[in-house]
């Protein structure tokens, strides 16, 4: 019992009592998935041709293939298509708005509060609510009637150029917000007496924010900018609900690639070596891109 | 008042104005589909307000057509009951499991230094994998273990993914309190568990209930996961929202009424600790 004892009594052993629970969740739950990945993305594994380890080892194949597979090179073309065009210009409306609303209105936490509601939506919701805005006789085709005087009636998710731009409005809608979030929160924390003292000096509204604003921002602006970007490259459920990657393979990003070749062709062997690649590639950019992250304690 | 502050302080309001709009019309929109029956649903002249109100959307969500005598919108499979139950089910339970293995690693590493910095660095990395990418691999290991389909593999699941939010947000908590709180309670006599339990998990009783709430937003909020980890018995509403989407496709108002069902605890819970969102999106990187 002594032994038990010493588990809660002595520091250096109490210390690896509780990180127990995370690391055997992590080795019954994830490990063992990793490991299987090393096996099976070498292998022409297809779940309805019996079990795992009944597949024949291929070696590299998969990998070969993937370099020539245009639908999953398009996929990551595409995929940074809409982190490349999306983030930038959450980042623009975000940081415009948060400017604008953080100096003094009456009504200025209520306004905020609204702000924020599309971020705390449900994704796959967001999708569906887009879904509804962009038919063909939903209100974003009215209100463009109404603006533009025509009649205004676009088959959204039937052209492969309207079906992206509405995915990522979607996406711009829904997390704007949190760049304004992060923004607004940051600026409204800024020490006021290096802007007050670049005022009396006479600098410009302008002149001051370059100088003595930013500069105080730039830990947010990196943060911010780097967390939203590779949430961005997960995007996911907003083209599953909206456009399942049509027409044809046209709105499919790498998650959606994944999703189809996993869960509708079954070609698990293929999809794992393709899984195997992204998660190599994304572990590497994780694991730098989250530097900035670390230091501010 | 100046000229020019005037001028300020009216951009505000235009500006204000014009945000709410973008952000509340598209939800404003769901929320009038859902009430509206369905020759009002895709009019072809737009109907901006419901012209005959109706809850009856959202009576097939939790009744099945038998119970409800015949409508002809109602022809939906399956009730939502099930599915809204599995969510509740699978994102507190999971929510749970986070917690406990997130905030024992988190105060492993505050105070004991657990892992060095490799281990959180390790788990924040996790964070930024696309969960995609991971999900294939898991299905496989789950098919192994007969898990598939199954609450408790998904509960598990619903712990292990957040997990990384829970262990750096707790880790800016604990940071907060002094060392020398917990130097105290062990000269006073208490064992490390003792001054872990009693002594510094009720200093950081917000911080859990901020992380628990926050955790549970992202559980809730769950599609990929479960999508790919049930099948019919242990789906969750976000899967039922698609696979009404793919049955129905015309069944605007009742995917509607659920998706109302599904926005309004996440959006409620979020406005609760709209102070702590910034601390919770960035990893506890930037307080706010």
């Amino acid at each position: 019992m002594a032994g038990l004892r010493d588990w809660i009594t002595i520091p250096d052993k109490f210390k690896n009592l509780l990180i127990m629970p995370v690391q055997l969740t992590m080795n019954i739950v994830a490990m063992p998935a990793f490991a299987l990945a090393w096996y099976v993305g070498f292998t022409n594994w297809s779940p309805a041709a019996g079990d795992w380890w009944e597949a024949n080892f291929i070696f590299f194949d998969n990998f070969i293939n993937l370099a020539g597979d245009q639908y999953f090179i398009g996929a990551i073309l595409r995929t940074l298509l809409i982190v490349g065009i999306c983030v930038p210009i959450e980042f623009a409306l975000g940081f415009l708005l948060a400017y604008v609303l953080s100096g003094d209105f009456i009504g200025k936490k209520a306004v905020i509060t609204i702000i924020l509601v599309p971020m705390m939506v449900v994704p796959a919701v967001g999708g569906y609510i887009f879904y509804l805005m962009f038919l063909e006789y939903g209100p974003v085709n009215a209100l463009l009637s109404i603006v533009t005087g025509t009649d205004f009636r676009i088959a959204w998710f039937n052209q492969p150029n309207t079906a992206l731009i509405s995915i990522m409005l979607t996406d711009i809608w829904q997390w704007t917000p949190f760049m304004f979030l992060i923004f607004i929160s940051s600026m409204l924390a800024l020490p006021q007496d290096p802007i007050n003292a670049s005022y009396v000096l006479g600098a410009s509204r302008g002149y001051t924010f370059r100088r003595v604003m930013l500069p105080m921002l730039r830990t947010p602006i990196m943060i911010a900018v780097i967390l939203r970007s590779i949430e961005a490259f997960k995007i996911f459920d907003y083209i599953y609900i909206m456009t399942k990657g049509g027409p044809g393979y046209t709105t499919q990003t790498i998650s959606m690639y994944l999703y189809e070749w996993g869960f509708k062709y079954i070609r698990f062997g293929y999809v794992t070596a393709a899984s195997l690649l992204i998660f190599i590639t994304m572990a590497i950019i994780g694991w730098y891109a989250s530097k900035p992250l670390r230091g501010v304690k | 008042m100046k000229t020019s502050e005037r001028i300020g302080s009216l951009t505000r309001y235009i500006v204000a104005l014009g945000a709410i709009f973008f952000a509340l019309f598209p939800v404003f929109w769901m929320v009038g589909i859902s009430f509206k029956p369905p020759d009002e649903w895709i009019a072809r002249e737009i109907i901006w307000f419901p012209q005959n109100p109706t809850i009856d959307n959202y009576l097939p969500l939790f009744f099945t057509a038998e119970q409800l005598g015949l409508f002809v919108w109602t022809a939906v499979s399956q009730t939502a009951v099930k599915s809204i139950q599995n969510s509740l089910i699978a994102g507190l339970g999971g929510t749970a499991v986070a917690l406990f293995i997130g905030t024992t690693a988190a105060y492993a590493m505050s105070r004991y230094k657990a892992g060095g910095n490799f281990m959180p660095y390790l788990f924040l990395t996790f964070r930024m994998l696309p969960p995609m990418a991971i999900i294939v691999p898991l299905v496989i290991w789950f098919t192994t273990l007969n898990m598939i389909d199954n609450i408790v593999g998904l509960i598990l699941l619903y712990g292990l993914f957040p997990m990384p939010f829970v262990v750096w947000l707790m880790r800016s908590f604990f940071d907060e309190i002094p060392v020398e709180i917990d130097e105290a309670a062990l000269i006073d006599g208490c064992s490390p568990l003792q001054t872990f339990v009693q002594v510094i998990l009720p200093l950081v009783r917000a911080g859990l209930a901020v992380t628990g709430l926050f955790i549970f937003i992202l559980n809730w909020s769950d599609l990929l996961v479960a999508l790919t980890m049930t099948r019919k018995e242990a789906i969750t509403a976000t899967v039922q929202l698609g696979s009404y989407m793919a049955e129905t496709g015309q069944l605007y108002g009742v995917m509607a009424a659920l998706g109302i069902i599904l926005l309004v605890p996440p959006v409620i819970m979020g406005l609760a600790i709209q102070r702590y969102l910034v601390r919770g999106f960035t990893f506890g990187a930037i307080k706010g």
